[in-house]
């Protein structure tokens, strides 16, 4: 390296774990990222928050009116705000036994597969992770339509009606459900057989010989040693859950029928970009907002003390 | 659990239940990885067998084409302009790509090189945007994008995503990694920190960057509901809104709908099928988005 140094700052041999005062070229490296995260991200945040105490329809040289907080008082009466909340956790709990408990059960119980099939599955349940959303919004739609999909002439042929898997308004949200657990199913399942496969053999050998049961071995090794990816899938499942739906909602009920598959963050697109009411989308995000900064604070807390650190 | 100290490797490997039982325990996993394997992999075979169906047979329920036909693709191809969007689309999350994994290597070398004041404040400020949903920015966002006169652009799909959490918090994690003992024997031959960066530890990372950007590139060109809010016109469309567009106008023609879903999956698929270990990795050491 003979090239002259960019740099000369050749100050102390050590180079972590030293506290100067302020320096400025971390700060250089820093400025692309800080400045587009604040643009995008902090500013509009405190954006979102000035205009939720505002009325405008989006039109630039319409008048913003300041109404203090009426905004929150009118989506708190509101009877769609609640019914979406409701949804919002249906669709967490729906979600939950197949983005976490079904594929648990799966890794636990097909944990000794041979390795060359346990690869074949793996390349195979991934798959739907990297469809878009909208590409499968569109094939399942293909596959649950009423007159022509396949799973209906299915039904059809077992001697049942057709089923409205996305026009009526008792199904559709447990449809629009499947559909998001369908592109997590088998990516959880990796997570855990991961988890599970770094499980030391020989503690689960140990008990084998002092006598534990499967059932025991389960519940007495594997599940305390899976605990953190347990938490884990679970708190990715409730922060992110309902958002992971959007595109099917969007693509295949359109927050229909009667509402019956809105959730918060349809909402809130619906609000700003179907009404165009401003201040109401606003207050929504800045109650979605605080609502998930408190699941996910709540949620790091229990994490932090039920993880089981294996070193 | 007393016998922590025994070699078990050969021990493990002997049966402890009657071959018979054993049997039927493993011919059971095949059936349910088999059951899952096809609930998750039979929805894309439908989409490329359906795409190539004549349009006579569009209603057919065999398991395979009794014939092939191209015909849905033409057709998919003269209701939208496929080609152009597609071109969008790898424009879009390429330079996201590129320009992700650059301010992230940036950032990621200021907090693993230097110990500053507030480094700590500004690692959680980095990591906290993950949580802020995108839903609850969308609408300043939209009018910044209005104000700056880029509505309806494909710079505007890329602008906001010039830097990301995920990679910085990846790349950070990797170059803690770094052994200090390097960086500081390319400092006493006179490198700066520039060039430390690029031809030091860079080159040393290619496998986190490689898989970093895998994991950008994928999410990007999946990307639904930003390029929603902005798009416009189908020149200057993604293909997923594409497809959505392509749904809307005529929503039950399913041969080129699924011609269209397939020509935008393909790009993905084939990263997959050439790389499929590598994004199988990417995705699971990130977690998931």
């Amino acid at each position: 390296m003979t090239s002259i140094p960019l740099d000369v700052p050749r100050v102390s041999p050590v180079i972590r774990r030293r506290r100067t005062g302020w320096i400025i070229s971390p700060w250089l490296y820093l400025l692309p990222t800080l400045a587009t995260l604040l643009l995008w991200v902090y500013w509009p945040l405190l954006e979102a928050l000035r205009l939720s105490f505002f009325q405008w329809n989006m039109v630039p040289d319409a008048p913003k009116t300041f109404v203090g907080l009426d905004n929150y008082l009118s989506i708190f009466a509101l009877p769609k705000f609640w019914q979406a909340i409701r949804n919002t956790g249906i669709y967490i709990a729906g979600l939950l036994p197949l983005a976490v408990a079904i594929p648990l059960a799966i890794a636990i119980y097909t944990h000794d597969l041979p390795p060359r099939a346990r690869n074949i599955y793996r390349a195979v349940i991934f798959v739907p992770m990297i469809i878009a959303p909208v590409v499968a919004a569109a094939v399942w739609r293909w596959l649950l339509d009423p007159g022509h999909g396949l799973v209906n002439e299915a039904v059809t042929l077992s001697g049942f009606k057709p089923v409205q898997f996305l026009q009526n308004p008792d199904y559709a949200i447990w449809t629009i459900i499947v559909l998001t657990g369908w592109k997590l199913i088998g990516f959880s399942t990796l997570i855990f057989s991961a988890a599970n496969a770094n499980i030391n053999p020989s503690l689960i050998e140990a008990a084998r010989m002092d006598g534990a049961s499967r059932w025991e071995i389960i519940r007495d090794i594997r599940l305390p040693m899976l605990r953190t990816t347990i938490l884990f899938l679970v708190l990715m499942t409730v922060l992110l859950g309902a958002q992971w739906s959007f595109a099917y909602i969007h693509v295949l009920t359109g927050g229909g029928p009667l509402g019956s598959t809105t959730n918060i963050f349809y909402l809130l697109w619906d609000f700003g970009f179907s009404t165009l009411s401003v201040g109401w989308s606003s207050a929504a995000a800045i109650i979605l907002f605080l609502g998930f900064g408190v699941m996910a604070f709540v949620l790091f807390r229990l994490m932090d003390r039920y993880s089981f650190y294996d070193n | 659990m007393t016998t922590d100290a025994f070699a078990f490797p050969a021990v493990a490997r002997m049966p402890r239940r009657p071959a018979a039982i054993l049997r039927i325990n493993s011919v059971a996993c095949h059936t349910v990885m088999v059951l899952l394997s096809l609930f998750c992999l039979f929805p894309v075979y439908w989409m490329i067998v359906t795409s190539l169906r004549p349009a006579n047979q569009i209603f057919d329920t065999t398991l395979w084409p009794t014939s092939v036909s191209l015909g849905n693709y033409v057709h998919a191809m003269q209701a939208i302009p496929i080609g152009g969007m597609l071109a969008n689309t790898f424009i879009v999350a390429a330079l996201v790509t590129v320009a992700q994994l650059f301010t992230g290597l940036l950032a990621a070398y200021a907090f693993a090189r230097w110990r500053f004041r507030g480094d700590r404040l500004v690692y959680t400020l980095v990591a906290l945007t993950w949580l802020v949903p995108f839903q609850v920015v969308m609408i300043p966002n939209y009018l910044l994008v209005a104000h700056l006169g880029i509505l309806d652009s494909i710079s505007a799909l890329i602008v906001p995503h010039l830097a990301a959490a995920l990679g910085v918090l990846m790349l950070a994690q990797a170059m803690r990694s770094f052994p200090a003992e390097v960086i500081e024997a390319a400092r006493m031959d006179g490198a700066g920190n520039w060039r430390i960066l690029w031809e030091v530890i860079v080159p040393s990372l290619r496998g986190s960057i490689a898989s970093l950007a895998i994991l950008i590139f994928i999410s990007t060109w999946n990307e639904y509901f930003w390029p929603l809010l902005l798009s416009r016109s189908p020149e200057n469309s993604v293909i997923q809104i594409g497809i959505q567009m392509f749904m809307s106008a005529e929503g039950n023609a399913w041969g080129p709908l699924m011609a269209a879903a397939t020509l935008a999956s393909l790009p993905i698929l084939a990263i997959y099928v050439l790389l499929q270990r590598q994004v199988v990795q990417s995705f699971m050491k990130s977690g998931i988005r």
